[in-house]
């Protein structure tokens, strides 16, 4: 096990130390750095931060960070196999005592790494927003890790496809679209599945009948209030709940989902993680196929009774969460990246792709 | 046993059969060639010695080890030079050699050591704190020899290692391949170049359409008429002795004298005593071209009218 780590560790160091030495990569740091703090400046003055809390600005930030990790990533972690093959340099590392795992790995963490110098880079912005307050360490902790986890995801599925393709650009090009169809394809698919399978709600409304009424707006003589006969129709209502699985797989949602809620006193979420989990969580919930609506029996001379819909916060206490089976999701997918990665480059080749050379 | 063994290997690429059947051995100790136009099988034939291919069939042995079963114990015995030349670029070549020979398992101090000993050896001094892509196509040819050596190999196997060399790298090249046979290494090369080869190598292995030649059509190939350059310092009087001679019809005459085709070596000895007899003055006669060379252009040959 030493001498596996050792030598992917020299792997690793190999493509870091390649990597540092081009300017492209401080530019894309520096560029970075002056987004978020411009996104910053932006949510603290739309949030009113100072008063409200930095609940906003974390969340906000943590998904800026997801947002240029996944555009970028790929670009850092898409050509690493692929790219060595067309420069040469693959085949004469294959001919060392480096194994072909350690190659695949230590290329993996390699571009982790790189995508974890983004992450770095946002730190005193974060920080900036837990000092602004709201912000319990427990979301603290957990976003951050799971953000690490998702990168690092991205960063398997580059390699991972950089290994199986036979042209660098055609496997960034791929790695950005599987980074698409998760990050968009998901929402996609939840909207168009749930609104292409529809059930049909059967809705009825007693009404009061206000004719009948006195002028006060009570009951004549203090009895019962006059009803409506019942009104009922029907319609139709699409099946979020029977999609929300595709919403699981976003890697937006992992992230908010994964984050303990943080509530205010009236229910209402604090931060974005918040207002996404219990989007996702509202979609759980199955349309009930028969609504009553019975407007008369809730009648009072002073009104309707308040009516009695639930706060997110209980509609996200009532449901399960999602983000380990959307993390299981992408784990066996960067897994599974890699692995194939591993048996296409190892050598002695039995089969070569069409067109590929090994050397 | 520390050689090379080859026993009827073939390698297809889909449709493409690359190599066909090849049998060859190189001793230790020794250098071969690898000689056929291009196309044949070479580089295959070394990808397959060099632990990346697997053989559809037959049997590889090097330094004593099946590549395909114990690639591990063939890979801490054998150093490649590979025909398509890479490095990485934003390393220097110091970097770039430490960084080679610790994939081999050593220790920092050790491979830095080994780097700075093979730059001296390769004469890429001047060069050794620069980025590997600046260097010209033959540096990175030396660069590549210095890697191939970076873990003291016992056998070598060097793909077109002459090829974007100058003139005096070209003899130091040779120098080395022979010093490195006298210490016991095995040495196979392959090269378009085969005057180059021709002082060299020990054997040589004819590959031609991925087929190695057996060793009796190659001394056939050798023992046919082959052309003879003549010169003198009195072309017209060399022209008239041939001509009486019998050979006006058969040789071409040029500025630089004549081309003579003779069927065998004692019939160039004895036309040259005749020539000498006869008054010419005979500055220069030799094949017009090398061993390695007759052989590979008659086995082509013959290969085509097959």
């Amino acid at each position: 096990m030493n001498g596996f780590l050792r030598g992917m560790w020299l792997i690793v160091t190999l493509d870091l130390k390649q990597r540092v030495r081009g300017i492209a990569w401080y530019v894309l740091l520096g560029v970075f750095v002056v987004l978020v703090t411009a996104v910053t400046a932006l949510v603290v003055i739309a949030t009113n931060a100072w008063d409200s809390g930095g609940g906003g600005v974390f969340s906000t930030i943590v998904f800026f960070v997801l947002l240029l990790g996944t555009l970028v990533s790929p670009a850092l972690s898409g050509n690493a196999i692929n790219g060595e093959r067309e420069a040469g340099t693959l085949a004469t590392t294959q001919v060392t005592l480096v194994t072909t795992a350690q190659l695949v790995i230590g290329k993996w963490v390699a571009a982790w790494l790189t995508a974890l110098a983004f992450l770095a880079a946002s730190l005193p912005f974060l920080a900036f927003g837990i000092v602004l307050g709201e912000v319990s360490p427990a979301t603290v902790i957990t976003t951050v890790l799971v953000l690490a986890v998702e990168l690092g995801i991205i960063a398997a599925i580059g390699v991972g496809l950089s290994g199986l393709v036979t042209r660098p650009l055609f496997s960034v090009v791929v790695t950005y679209l599987v980074v698409a169809a998760l990050s968009v394809g998901t929402l996609i698919a939840f909207g168009l599945g749930g609104a292409a399978v529809q059930t049909t709600v059967k809705q009825t409304i007693i009404g009061v009948d206000y004719q009948q009424l006195d002028e006060n707006g009570l009951a004549p003589g203090g009895g019962e209030v006059p009803c409506l006969p019942p009104n009922t129709w029907e319609q139709q209502t699409p099946r979020f709940d029977l999609v929300w699985g595709f919403l699981a797989a976003n890697p937006y949602v992992v992230v908010a989902d994964a984050a303990p809620g943080s509530f205010d006193e009236d229910g209402n979420p604090t931060d974005l993680f918040g207002w996404i989990a219990v989007g996702v969580r509202q979609a759980q919930q199955a349309p009930e196929t028969e609504v009553v609506i019975d407007e008369c029996s809730e009648y009072s001379s002073k009104g309707y009774a308040p009516h009695d819909s639930p706060t997110p916060r209980e509609i996200y206490d009532g449901s399960v969460p999602s983000w380990f089976v959307g993390l299981t999701i992408h784990l066996l997918l960067g897994a599974g990246a890699l692995a194939w990665a591993w048996r296409r480059t190892e050598v002695p080749a039995k089969r070569l792709a069409a067109g590929s050379r090994i050397a | 046993m520390s050689g090379i063994t080859v026993e009827g290997v073939a390698r297809s690429f889909g449709d493409v059969h690359a190599v066909r059947h090849a049998s060859f051995e190189v001793a230790q100790g020794s250098v071969a060639g690898l000689i056929g136009p291009n196309g044949a099988g070479k580089t295959t034939l070394l990808l397959m010695l060099a632990t990346l291919l697997v053989p559809d069939s037959g049997s590889i042995r090097v330094a004593g080890y099946d590549p395909v079963t114990e690639p591990h114990q063939v890979r801490r015995r054998m150093g490649w030079m590979p025909d398509a030349l890479g490095s990485w670029p934003s390393l220097d070549v110091r970097t770039a050699l430490t960084t080679s020979g610790r994939m081999y398992g050593m220790e920092f101090d050790e491979a830095s050591r080994r780097a700075d000993e093979l730059i001296g050896l390769v004469g890429l001094t001047p060069l050794a704190d620069q980025p590997t892509r600046v260097l010209s196509r033959g540096q990175k040819q030396r660069l590549s020899l210095a890697r191939a050596l970076v873990h003291d190999p016992e056998v070598l196997l060097l793909d077109e290692p002459a090829s974007g060399l100058d003139p005096a790298a070209r003899t130091e090249l040779r120098e080395l391949v022979r010093r490195l046979a006298h210490e016991g290494k095995t040495v196979i090369v392959s090269s378009h170049v085969l005057a180059e080869l021709e002082e060299m190598a020990d054997t040589a292995v004819y590959l031609a359409a991925g087929e190695t030649a057996a060793p009796d059509e190659v001394a056939r190939a050798g023992r046919t008429a082959r052309d003879w350059r003549v010169r003198s310092l009195d072309p017209d009087r060399l022209a008239a002795v041939l001509g009486a001679a019998g050979y006006g019809e058969v040789s071409v005459v040029d500025r630089f004298g004549a081309v003579v085709p003779f069927a065998s070596e004692a019939d160039a000895a004895q036309m040259l005593a005749h020539l000498v007899g006869s008054g010419v003055p005979i500055s220069s006669f030799a094949p017009a071209v090398g061993d390695l060379e007759h052989v590979f252009h008659d086995l082509n040959r013959s290969d085509g009218d097959a």
